[in-house]
């Protein structure tokens, strides 16, 4: 199964202070860790809500709303995406992640074929399977 | 320069309620166009938080708390990251995002990434380049 791991912002994260050495290099010791074991499918930092927008719909509505955005806690700095046996694989992961002060991380399962139903139809999934093959060759 | 594209959550996708197949349609659609643009490297739907679990670090030390979680709208039922040149073409293609979805109510947030050169130089920087490489195609 795969996993979406969403590490959650900070004050700092916000206010895009970079990480001590210390910690990137902990960080960077922790995700060749996770490359080794075969659970590592991506992993990327997120700048700040003051350089990202939302886009809100409503009906035929669209409006761009610049951030920063208020409710820090929330909002996402960093996310990796992980192939692991089960939720529990994930957690113990996590648990060993170098995040030496505070820090909220949320582990989200992700959507697979299998998990939809008749609605996504032999089409559908042979659509999606060829615009994934499609993506992969390219990387 | 890579975004990542946020699909915030509501209470349908909370509640797990299936796609209807004029979104699934929609959606096939919209990533088919995004594919053949170059636009799309990958996405995925998250199952609603009761699936998931958080892990709070204090001083480093973790506890776990498993979902579901309160704050719904700020949660994330899904997510894409797309390369473009810019932040407005960014825009752009999610503007197209399909009506289909919540009803024609959804708000989708547009993040850019940190890249490599955002980064601390030298030793960390060769490393973090040397995993790109490694990592396997999500």
């Amino acid at each position: 199964m795969r996993v979406m791991v969403l590490v959650k912002a900070s004050p700092e994260s916000e206010a895009g202070v970079m990480p001590k050495q210390e910690l990137l290099a902990a960080m960077g010791r922790y995700n060749e860790e996770l490359v080794k074991a075969g659970i590592m499918l991506a992993g990327e930092g997120l700048h700040p809500t003051s350089k990202g927008v939302r886009v809100r719909f409503s009906g035929n509505q669209r409006t761009v709303i610049d951030g920063p955005f208020p409710e820090t806690k929330e909002l996402v700095a960093g996310f990796w995406l992980w192939q692991v046996k089960s939720m529990d694989e994930a957690i113990e992961w996590l648990k060993r992640a170098p995040f030496d002060d505070d820090a909220e991380v949320e582990i989200r399962p992700v959507f697979e074929a299998e998990d939809f139903g008749d609605e996504f139809t032999p089409e559908l999934r042979e659509q999606e399977e060829r615009l994934r093959a499609e993506v992969a060759g390219r990387q | 320069m890579r975004f990542l594209i946020i699909r915030k959550a509501d209470a349908e996708t909370e509640a797990g309620a299936a796609p209807t197949p004029e979104l699934l349609e929609a959606m096939g659609r919209y990533i088919e166009e995004l594919v053949s643009a170059g636009v799309m490297r990958y996405g995925e739907g998250l199952r609603p938080s009761s699936f998931g679990a958080r892990v709070k670090f204090t001083d480093g030390k973790p506890v776990v708390v498993d979902g579901p979680f309160a704050e719904t709208k700020e949660l994330v039922a899904g997510f894409s990251l797309y390369e473009v040149g810019s932040k407005e073409e960014a825009i752009e293609w999610v503007k197209r995002w399909p009506v289909e979805d919540g009803g024609g109510n959804v708000e989708i947030e547009i993040r850019p990434l940190y890249e490599l050169e955002d980064l601390a130089s030298g030793e960390t920087l060769e490393r973090y380049a040397r995993l790109q490489d490694e990592m396997a195609a999500p």
